[in-house]
């Protein structure tokens, strides 16, 4: 098995100002006081490999680093330190339905949401019915996303991101959603993408859902890896951190 | 950041969806569509028209076609800029979720704005199919002002648009700027009634060349001079150099500061 993501000693700092100084008119009046700045250490010296194929779990308190990571992993955030090397295309789950809009139809978020994924219009549109099918919504494409409920938004959006093909995709606490029904068909998106050998990285407070799918499991703790490896084990560890 | 291939398939796919559902929306939204934008400009040119045409008089010939070229002309400048400055700001969720080069949020935010001046110059169309000027060879000159006008557009958004997220009131300064712009610009009186010496003053505007010359094309039905011409399109460039430095230098940082 060949490694699909390494980070080599890659550590984020966000430089957090001790006043927030955002318009023009507070740049000139206090243009003689400086500001001070405190570094957070967001992450700190990540050296990581990711092997094609693996169910990598991250697990860790709020404010441990793990959105950092991803949103470095997809590309969104520069990192301020070490190298990154990815050898596939990422599909981010960070959050579904990225860029909906209310006033559009259902059938033009599809679209829109889909683009913003990577589809191109011609995969949308061979697989326009089997996603509506899948998501239960058959009678209601035509009507202005704002008058959908949120479950049934969720179930179109995590519908849209499960047509993405990726090599390495990142789940950011998006897993199962919907009703218990549809709850069951995203668990089974997600086997399927396993089994077809796909590399997934899953960010998670819910940790019977990692012990059930991660192969792998690493524990983060201000920004630094805590425990990396076996599942169970690493798992363990995180529950008796917190008792 | 990784780079990508800027104008990737991919890239462009987004561009037009992002750019399309905007359009949509806009006009959606409000009860009488497309029909607001196209009163907006015309409102203001029928007052100004009667101001100046009948309370006072200007030295120009055709003054309604010129009034509405350089109320158009400007109203896509001051409305682009406008949305481009908080087009990070409306698309969040576009840039701290998800991943695809910056720039195109920009660009879309300045193409919604640039379908609505397409539409407008219809209007501007029938005006001159009305009017007495004929038909004239030098109107097909007209869309190398509007590729320079587009331009010129698109360097401003990305400026404003970066210097957004680092000054919030941005949006007031520019609502002003743009007051002044206007009264600053020649767009409801003719450059000939600003002393000779100030001139140059006008046409470092390079909205007032913009304007100038495709009045020059349409009304006067004679292309400008070359070297007038080649100093538009320097400005053009050397504009939009100094816009993708700026944004290139200062785009890292967005996801975060947002």
């Amino acid at each position: 098995m060949s490694s699909i993501i390494e980070l080599e000693n890659v550590g984020k700092i966000f430089r957090i100002p001790h006043e927030r100084r955002d318009t023009l008119k507070e740049h000139i009046v206090h243009f003689h006081r400086r500001i001070k700045y405190d570094d957070f250490n967001a992450l700190k010296n990540i050296d990581l490999e990711v092997n094609e194929g693996d169910f990598l779990g991250i697990i860790g308190r709020n404010g441990s680093g793990k959105s950092t990571l991803l949103k470095i992993l997809a590309n969104i955030y520069t990192p301020t330190k070490g190298k990154i090397e990815v050898h596939g295309s990422i599909s981010p789950f960070l959050e579904l339905g990225i860029g909906f809009n209310g006033d559009l139809s259902a059938r033009e978020n599809v679209y829109l949401n889909g683009v913003i994924l990577g589809l191109s219009y011609k995969e949308i549109d061979k697989k326009y019915r089997d996603m509506v099918a899948f998501a239960e919504l058959e009678d209601f494409m035509e009507m202005k996303l704002k008058n959908f409920s949120s479950g049934m938004q969720v179930r179109l959006a995590f519908t849209i991101a499960s047509q993405v093909n990726a090599d390495i995709y990142l789940c950011d606490e998006v897993f199962a959603v919907g009703d218990l029904p549809f709850q069951k068909k995203c668990l089974n998106t997600f086997e399927n993408l396993k089994r077809s050998g796909k590399t997934i990285i899953y960010v998670s407070h819910d940790l019977d859902s990692v012990e059930k799918f991660c192969t792998k499991t690493m524990l983060l703790e201000n920004g630094e890896i805590l425990a990396f490896g076996d599942t169970s084990k690493v798992v363990a560890k995180y529950k008796n951190s917190i008792q | 950041m990784r780079q990508e291939k800027l104008f990737s398939k991919k890239n462009i796919r987004i561009l037009r969806e992002i750019a399309i559902s905007d359009f949509k929306v806009r006009y959606q939204n409000s009860f009488l569509g497309y029909v607001w934008t196209l009163i907006k400009p015309l409102l203001l040119f029928a007052v100004l028209y009667v101001v100046f045409s009948v309370f006072m008089r200007f030295p120009v010939d055709n003054y309604q076609l010129y009034l509405l070229l350089g109320i158009i002309i400007w109203n896509f400048f001051a409305e682009a800029t406008s949305i481009a400055l908080r087009a990070f700001e409306s698309k969040e969720s576009l840039i701290t979720k998800v991943y695809f080069p910056r720039i195109i949020i920009v660009i879309a935010s300045t193409i919604t704005s640039f379908l609505t001046f397409l539409l407008n110059m219809i209007i501007f169309f029938i005006f001159v199919a009305v009017s007495n000027i004929g038909f004239s060879f030098s109107f097909f000159f007209f869309p190398v002002y509007v590729i320079e006008l587009y331009f010129l557009i698109l360097s401003f958004a990305l400026i404003l648009a970066v210097l957004y997220i680092k000054f919030r009131d941005l949006s007031h300064i520019w609502d002003v700027l743009l007051q002044v712009g206007f009264w600053m610009t020649p767009i409801i009186y003719p450059v000939s009634l600003i002393p000779q010496t100030y001139h140059r003053l006008v046409y470092l505007n390079p909205l007032a060349r913009v304007i100038e010359y495709s009045r020059s094309v349409f009304i006067q039905g004679h292309v400008p001079a070359i070297n007038l011409n080649l100093v538009l399109f320097f400005m053009t460039i050397i504009l939009f150099v100094i816009s993708i430095f700026l944004f290139q230098r200062y785009q890292k940082s967005i996801p975060e500061n947002i």
